[in-house]
């Protein structure tokens, strides 16, 4: 079987997001986390090289400044600041969280052709683009601090973004920046949002958040 | 384009002066001001879509149903403004948390809160008005914050997170949209215009799929059972004038782009899912949150779970095809819900409490105050002569001429106990034993907003005849593809 720099990419992120399942250091699931935007960022750069259209490669480039360096950094950043290093998960074990991950990779895997665009031919990449945001989903459910509930995000994110650059011939430009400034912006928000949780709480574990419960 | 720069200006300014101000004295006043002045404004400048006809070009422009919710927005946001030019100055004595920076960024964001609102509604692509949509989910979370409360703090990360997660959904439907456009030859694109003639020789499967996301993901952020978890704590612990624009305002921002959807699955044959997705969703929601206003323990909460409901009613006329009723009804549940939760915050205000256990003898402390409330209560429970009567009558007559039977008697079921949970709950705000000190005296201009938004809605239920019902078809059709 000869696979394509596209599969290897799109298979090496959702293996990431697979591995980041389990990670239990903060700082290990930031650097996996910019792995994963900058296999997403080197996909952008191989569609650029293939087709010759210059925007893929601004949007590589932005790609990798904004959501592989900047974001991660500022997570990083924050996670210093609050001294927290680890986040040993809710009830299920994050080793068990990888082998559910697993799970949902061999699924996407073999249902990738139900959500791919079949002429496009990168049918592959749609089921790494599904599993990414199921494991991204996954790590949300799975995790009690509030950083890593934004590092889930973010893989789905990954995921959403892979879907659109695989499955259709390319997305408005204008489009794809604002989403990308949505997202710094988001995570900006929510940083600080985690601060000032910090501040009052003196932690930012979100399952001893009880208060609302009437 | 110059339509475009005119309607945000005002609200710019708005945001403009709250950044540069160093004094928080004017601040409130002159917002109120300004919006006093947007409101005919934005009226005068979607006029010109009742004589146009066929769908909008660009990328934002203003179309029939984009026209409506523009005045809707304006309204509910020049109200919420005016009462708040009473109501934070006087609730900032007790706050030593809320400094003058923080005061006026309030107005800052509430300006930018306006204009991504705006965004939602002027969008005719797919793309950009996910963009919007994401960007008033930033922006209001800071404004729920504004207390500095723990259970707002809590309410806020709430509201970021699952609204963000939600409308995550949202874009990867967008996307599958644009791909599902692979059957024709070219490019695919979000322009909901182009999309509409397109529709039919798109990829039905993708297109459904797609379809479903979207209502997932902007379904949460419109509230829908059981994606509503929430809405009661980000709605209850805003202060009062962003409860109304959230209540008022960003919900019906949610409803519309799922309106526009549904237009576009309509112009792909795909009624069919439209209707089995909506009507259902709708008729649950409204029995749902019917049954979780009977234990309240909270005034702003059950308004909250209020809006719920009236978002189930929506989402059955989407499900149902009728844009008309869609607009008549969020124009009555805007006007009446905000005036609801700019009341509950000025009794907030007098009480220093909103448990309905602790609330009682309004009458007696305010009597002005509590006929409103029995007014409002009255109003947003579907009683005649307020305009929520006749739209929710209506909107339950074409239930039933579309042969909804079950969906039509769960909503029914649903009316019944909201009424009965409200009132019984209302009634023991109003009546009862008076506390024997309130905080302040209760003031009579507080008073002014809600009536007047209350005596609107008693017009629009008084003046529905058959034009109103031309005029908002016409509204409904314009930019849309004819029924």
């Amino acid at each position: 079987m000869d696979y394509s720099w596209l599969d290897i990419l799109a298979a090496s992120a959702a293996l990431l997001g697979v591995w980041m399942c389990g990670v239990i250091r903060l700082r290990t699931l930031l650097a996996g986390l910019a792995l994963q935007v900058a296999a997403m960022a080197g996909i952008t750069l191989y569609f650029g090289l293939v087709t010759h259209a210059t925007h893929f490669l601004v949007l590589a480039v932005v790609v990798l400044l904004v959501k592989a360096i900047a974001i991660p950094w500022y997570l990083a950043w924050a996670a210093e600041q609050l001294e927290t290093r680890e986040d040993r998960g809710v009830a299920v074990a994050p080793t068990l969280t990888m082998i559910i991950g697993l799970a949902i990779l061999a699924t996407c895997y073999f249902g990738a052709s139900f959500i791919a665009v079949s002429s496009l031919g990168n049918v592959g990449a749609a089921g790494m683009a599904a599993a990414l945001v199921l494991l991204g989903m996954l790590l949300m459910i799975g995790r009690r601090l509030a950083i890593s509930q934004v590092i889930g995000f973010l893989m789905m994110e990954n995921g959403i973004f892979l879907y659109g650059l695989t499955q259709t011939p390319g997305m408005p430009m204008l489009v794809e920046m604002g989403v990308i400034f949505d997202v710094l912006v988001g995570v900006l928000v929510s940083g600080l949002v985690i601060f000032r949780l910090n501040r009052s709480f003196e932690h930012i574990d979100v399952t001893q958040f009880r208060g609302l419960r009437h | 384009m110059n339509t475009l720069l005119l309607l945000v200006i005002i609200p710019l300014l708005i945001s403009l002066t709250g950044l540069f101000s160093r004094s928080a004295r004017w601040l409130p006043r002159v917002a109120a001001i300004l919006m006093l002045v947007q409101l005919p404004v934005v009226i005068w400048l979607v006029l010109p879509v009742l004589s146009h006809s066929g769908s909008v070009a660009t990328n934002m422009g203003i179309d029939g149903i984009g026209a409506a919710f523009l005045v809707i927005t304006t309204l509910v946001a020049t109200a919420a403004l005016c009462q708040a030019a009473w109501l934070l100055p006087a609730e900032r004595p007790n706050e030593p948390l809320i400094t003058d920076k923080r005061f006026t960024m309030f107005y800052t964001l509430t300006g930018l809160f306006i204009i991504a609102m705006y965004g939602v509604l002027l969008a005719q692509n797919l793309g950009y008005m996910w963009i919007a949509m994401e960007a008033t989910t930033l922006i209001s979370a800071t404004l729920i914050h504004y207390h500095r409360t723990r259970k707002a703090l809590e309410a806020t990360w709430k509201y970021l997170l699952l609204c963000s997660v939600g409308i995550a959904f949202a874009l990867l439907g967008t996307i599958m949209i644009v791909a599902a456009q692979h059957t024709i030859p070219g490019e695919g694109t979000m322009h909901l215009g182009t999309l509409m003639q397109r529709a039919a020789q798109c990829d039905p499967r993708l297109l459904r799929l797609g379809f479903i996301l979207c209502l997932l993901g902007y379904g949460t952020k419109a509230g829908i059972f059981p994606l509503h978890n929430w809405l009661p704590d980000a709605h209850s612990e805003a202060p009062a004038p962003v409860s109304a624009m959230l209540s008022g305002a960003l919900l019906n921002c949610a409803l519309v782009a799922i309106w526009r959807l549904s237009q576009l699955m309509h112009a792909a044959g795909q009624d069919h899912l439209v209707s089995q997705l909506l009507v259902p969703a709708g008729a649950i929601t409204v029995l749902a949150a019917a049954l979780m206003l009977v234990r309240q323990h909270d005034l702003k909460r059950m308004w909250a779970y209020s809006s719920v409901e009236h978002v189930g009613i929506l989402l059955l006329a989407i499900g149902i095809g009728a844009g008309p009723l869609f607009i008549l009804h969020a124009l009555n549940h805007s006007l009446v819900k905000v005036a609801l939760f700019l009341l509950a915050g000025s009794i907030l205000h007098l009480y220093g409490s909103k448990s309905l256990r602790k609330l009682k003898g309004l009458i007696i402390v305010a009597p002005v105050w509590g006929g409103l409330l029995l007014a409002g209560s009255f109003a947003i429970a579907g009683s005649p002569p307020f305009g929520t009567f006749i739209s929710e009558w209506l909107i339950l007559r074409d239930t039933i001429t579309a042969h909804e039977y079950l969906a039509a008697g769960v909503v029914v079921t649903g009316l019944a106990i909201t009424t009965i949970a409200v009132v019984n709950h209302v009634a023991r705000v109003v009546f009862g034993k008076a506390p024997t000190k309130v905080l302040e005296r209760p003031h009579k201009s507080w008073a002014l907003v809600p009536a007047v938004l209350l005596l609107f809605s008693l017009v629009a239920g008084l003046a529905v005849a058959p034009p109103v019902i031309s005029l908002l078809t016409k509204l409904a059709q314009v930019g849309g593809i004819a029924q």
